[in-house]
């Protein structure tokens, strides 16, 4: 097996190679932070529909594809580990190692979008699209279901266009990743982007209950 | 599959595994315990999911304070927000 070497290069406003790592590991944890606010507004919304319509909300939860969902959580669990396989490889310089985990930590995360888009065309085949306003919601003589069935979709919505977003970065990364020299030079990138991962996963094991489990 | 990367995928591995049977776990409450007291347990278990990602696949353990203090800060407003929010509407 050939491994190369690995390290980063130094830019010029950085003291040492260190210190340029944890600059840019604090800068992607402080926008995770930022992505943290942007979901927990949401997840307090479901938590307070949730305790104030509990048996509209649990009139929604029967029809959510509980079993996607559970299904979902698995392949993105398998994906973080894909990821972490690839930043172990990065640190020793296993170049090829590391881009085949990448790829197939990109390819779960296509499987995950396509379980969540045939959940969306049921949902649809089944009338609990409310925000559709030319199709019959067939729980329209329950309307604070319709707050938290609205909730359902633009919360897995949000979540889905950053997992898109983190399927594109892991392609790019993965064809940057297999040119000869990148180890050498910006091995941490593949740490940056797995931080990113991650975060997508544990996001969605939060949705998961809120949406799906809870009180179902 | 060399013998350093091996070693290194120990900790990875444990922490899919244990995840896996923590979200299984979640799925036989979901499925055989629907209605009364499960959600405590379900809560319980959701957390520590979120903690084992967090601190261990994420490596925040390992990072410098200032990292683990923005992380910290994050997850703390989080918490002061859910807390003070559902403590509103519980208690009404």
């Amino acid at each position: 097996m050939s491994t190369t070497t690995v390290g980063i290069k130094l830019e010029e406003q950085f003291e040492s190679e260190q210190q340029q790592r944890e600059t840019a590991k604090l800068g992607m944890w402080t926008f995770l932070a930022t992505e943290l606010l942007l979901f927990s507004g949401m997840f307090i919304s479901a938590l307070v529909i949730r305790t104030l319509h509990p048996d509209s909300v649990t009139a929604v939860a029967l029809h959510l594809k509980f079993w996607i969902g559970a299904t979902n959580t698995a392949v993105l669990i398998l994906s973080s580990f894909c990821m972490s396989v690839a930043i172990e490889s990065s640190r020793l310089g296993l170049q090829r190692i590391m881009v085949r985990a990448m790829l197939l930590t990109a390819a779960l995360g296509v499987l995950f979008m396509c379980l969540k888009g045939y959940e969306y065309y049921r949902d649809y085949v089944e009338h609990m699209t409310p925000f559709l306003h030319w199709r019959r919601y067939e729980l329209v003589g329950d309307p604070a279901s319709r707050l938290f069935t609205d909730l359902y979709f633009i919360i897995t919505g949000l979540h889905a266009i950053h997992l898109t977003i983190g399927i594109g970065l892991m392609l790019v990364m993965s064809w940057l990743a297999s040119r000869a020299g990148f180890l050498q030079k910006h091995q941490n990138r593949i740490e940056i982007v797995g931080l990113y991962w991650h975060f997508i996963d544990l996001i969605w094991m939060i949705v998961f209950p809120t949406l799906y489990l809870l009180n179902r | 599959m060399p013998p350093e990367l091996k070693q290194k995928l120990r900790t990875p591995i444990a922490t899919m595994l244990v995840l896996l049977g923590l979200l299984s776990v979640n799925v036989i409450l979901g499925i055989y315990f629907i209605h009364g007291w499960a959600w405590i347990p379900e809560v319980l278990i959701t957390v520590t999911m979120i903690l084992t990602v967090l601190l261990v696949a994420m490596e925040a353990l390992h990072e410098p304070p200032l990292t683990r203090l923005f992380a910290f800060i994050g997850f703390c407003w989080v918490s002061i927000l859910l807390t003070l929010t559902m403590m509103d509407y519980l208690t009404r």
